[in-house]
Parts: C-alpha cells; structure tokens; sequence
C-alpha cells in the first residue's frame, strides 16, 4: 500500500518510514490517518478525504503532497538552500539558477531530485537537477517540479472554474 | 418585500441605525504550524501592520499591506489563515474540544476547520460534511496547506448527517445563510424576504438533524452571517421549543440578541444568544450555543 509513497522518498535520500497500517489508499489517492480517523473510515462509508492527505498516482507516476514533502524535509540527504529571490522565484512556479543557490546537500548530479529550502529552513517543495550542481557555472540548474505557490495556482483555478 | 429601505427599517425596529461599512480584513495564527510571535515580527517585516483583535485569540486585523495577505510564503506554509473577525468566534465557543468527535457540518472552504483542528491540537476527530463539489475542492486544499491530521470530509447534506449513524460531542453549524450587506455591496438588491424564509427553513432542517446526532452532553454552535431574525432569533427560539435544545449563557463580542422581534415574544434565553452589527471590526454576525435540555 504505501510503497509508491517510499519509493517516492527514495528520490531524496531520505530514510524515513510510515506507518503501514494508517496509510490508506482511497482510488488514486493516499491518506496517513490516526488510529481514532483509521477506525472511523472503516465503519463510515464513502470519504473524500482524510488526515494527512500524502498524494497520488496519475499516469503511473506518484505527485506528493506537500504534506509528504513536509515529513521527509528533515530527513532528506538531497537539499539545497536557495537565497530569497530565487525562493521567490520558485513558488511563482520558476526554475533555479545556479546564481541562487547557497547551500547544496546530498547529490549533485544530473538527474537527481532535491529538496528546495528558503534560508529560514522551510521546504518549498522540490525539482529535478538538470546540470551538474558542481560543474555548472551559470543558468537553470534545478527545474521546477512542485511548489507551495501550488495552493495559490489551484485557488486561481477553482475560482475561475466555480 | 425587499429592497435596502425595507431591510434598514427592519434593523431600525430591532434598535439598529444602518451605516454603510466595509469590515477590515483579519488573518487567524495556526498556533498548531508557528509560533504567534514569530509569525508577527517575519510579517512585520514584510511591511504587513496588524492590529490584536480583541475578542479572537490569534486573531488580527490587517491595517495596512502592500500585498495580498493571501499570497505570503508564510500563507502558503498554513501559518495562517485568512478569516474574518467575527467568523473566528464560534469555533471558540465550545468548551473542551481535545479528543472530542466533532462536526464541521457546512464546512467549505475551511477556515472554521482549520481553526477547530487547531483548538483542538489535531487530536480527536473533524467530520467536514459539504455538498459544493467545487467548494469541497477548497476545502480539501485549505487542509492540505494548514496540515491539518484529524479531519474527515464527506461530501453530504447537513440534513442527513445521520446516515453516518455517529454521535458527536460537538457540532458547528455554520449554517448557510442569506448573507448581510456589509460583505456583498449587492446585497440589498439581491435579497428579498421571500429568500430569507427559504434559508430560514433550511436551517431549522439542520438544526434538527443536529439535535438527533448530539450526544447527550454535547455542544451545538449556530452560527449566521446574516442579520435577519428569521435566520437568527426565531429559529433559535423555534429549537428551544420544538427540539428539546437549550441555550446556554456565552462570553464573546456583541450584543445580547432581541427577546421580542417584530411583536413576537420569544423564550427569555433566546437572550443568551450573540448579535453582531456590521462595524470597521466585523461583519454582521450571529452566534449561538446549544445543548440537550437535562444534558
């Protein structure tokens, strides 16, 4: 049930674990619930959503949530730290540049994915490296694959769809 | 019956002068993502001047911004929510909600069940009961951003929370309501007496499916943004008569509700219940607190 979400975590370097028996798969989606949530599911029909919602599959591929990147943001070996304005940047959903990074953890290499962090420690979600951190000089070095300027962009959408 | 000249001279008859105000925005700390302090100064910093709402705990109002408050990393990252000044009463009212099974049960977008997730230090259980698909999409997100763990959201119609065959300690009914002027600059050109009624009815629905699902020693919270007695005052005292409900004596911002409206005489607590005029610090509100009579 949860390996989707463990293998997700893999990406990072992160050794970090769930309880397996509160991870609950609802269609395409995972929840991580308490004990008390967990026996109320059970005996409680057709939810949409409940505890921590951890993400879901679409495609054949697992999209985290931002709550998942949360509980593996101090156990991940890949990070970096990028300065205000590219943490800016990046929640308006842009790429990094090489000029905007301050620390590097973990991998550098091309296409490994890391944890992005403001310099006050706060995860803002995560890319995938496109140039090596250590070669490259100038220019994108980490895509964009998921930020918190996320919750924002899907606001924009439910207004404009309601 | 309609039209602004009707309304005002109802709210004039109730000892209301009308003005016309818009209420400031306010934002309500998530004491459960950050430290208050904290929060205020990274804010302050951004250049954001809050004001100390008197009456809600962890509640600001936003005196100047130069931004959108909903737009800030620190909203992003569910140190926050954005949340109107009286609509951070009700959740407040409850007595002792840790561990407690709770129902949100008009819950979209969220803000009152964030904020009981908070109070409640994610402990015990939130049912969330809404029928909006696309509002139960806001809800859902508002969750997700302010990590909230012990909600469960279903989509379903306050008046048939009994299918779920639970019974809660608490139940917040943040019922939907005809609104009031002050948050829609329409309002008197949308509105008739006839709506009122309508919506009226349908929270007498739900106030009596929530008598059915209380434990006996619950706690209902009824609460309206709406500034109409039938909404308010005659519902309440309709619950009292009809649903073996009581009110119960609360401590909170506004003013003791109306005994006598529009010649009718209500039950005497209905004077325990909590009426909010529209000012610069809120919008027009209505508050109340229930329980079983002999509970």
């Amino acid at each position: 049930m949860a390996e989707p979400i463990e293998d997700f975590v893999k990406l990072f370097g992160a050794r970090f674990s769930l309880d397996r028996t509160l991870v609950v798969r609802k269609g395409d989606s995972f929840f991580l619930l308490s004990r008390n949530l967990k026996n109320l599911v059970e005996r409680v029909g057709d939810w949409l959503f409940a505890g921590l919602y951890l993400g879901k599959i679409k495609g054949g591929i697992f999209l985290p949530s931002f709550s998942l990147l949360f509980m593996i943001a101090g156990h991940a070996k890949n990070r970096v730290v990028v300065d205000d304005k590219a943490a800016w940047l990046f929640i308006c959903g842009r790429d990094i540049f090489k000029e905007g990074l301050v620390e590097v953890y973990g991998s550098k290499n091309r296409g490994a994915y890391t944890l992005v962090f403001n310099r006050r420690g706060e995860c803002l979600g995560f890319g995938k490296i496109v140039k090596d951190l250590g070669k490259a000089k100038s220019g994108v070095v980490i895509k964009n694959v998921l930020d918190i300027g996320d919750f924002l962009r899907r606001e924009r959408t439910q207004i404009s769809e309601s | 019956m309609f039209g602004k000249e009707f309304f005002v001279n109802r709210y004039r008859v109730l000892g209301w002068e009308f003005r016309d105000v818009t209420p400031r925005q306010a934002i309500r700390v998530n004491s459960m993502n950050v430290k208050g302090f904290d929060l205020l100064e990274r804010l302050s910093s951004l250049g954001v001047r809050l004001e100390e709402i008197p009456f809600a705990r962890g509640g600001y109002w936003v005196v100047r911004s130069e931004f959108s408050v909903g737009a800030t990393v620190e909203y992003l990252l569910g140190y926050y929510s954005i949340q109107e000044a009286a609509a951070q009463i009700p959740a407040t009212l409850f007595a002792d909600l840790k561990g407690k099974t709770v129902l949100d049960a008009c819950a979209a977008p969220g803000g009152k069940t964030v904020q009981l997730a908070d109070l409640m230090g994610n402990t015990g259980v939130i049912v969330a009961l809404d029928i909006n698909k696309q509002r139960l999409k806001a809800l859902q997100n508002h969750l997700e951003r302010c990590h909230v763990k012990n909600a469960v959201v279903y989509r379903l119609d306050a008046r048939k929370v009994s299918k779920l065959r639970l019974k809660f300690d608490r139940i917040l009914l943040d019922v939907p309501c005809s609104g009031n002027f002050a948050m829609d600059k329409l309002w008197f050109e949308r509105r008739t007496l006839a709506d009122v009624k309508r919506n009226a009815k349908l929270q007498r629905e739900m106030l009596a499916e929530a008598a059915k699902i209380l434990k006996v020693d619950g706690e209902i919270v009824y609460a309206t943004c709406s500034l109409e007695p039938e909404e308010n005052e005659l519902n309440i005292d309709w619950a009292v008569r009809n649903l073996g409900l009581r009110t119960v004596e609360i401590e909170c911002y506004g003013e003791e509700a109306p005994t006598e409206v529009f010649g009718k005489r209500l039950d005497n607590s209905v004077g325990n219940c909590r009426r909010i005029w529209p000012s610069e610090k809120t919008q027009g509100f209505f508050v109340c607190k229930l329980k079983k009579r002999g509970g």
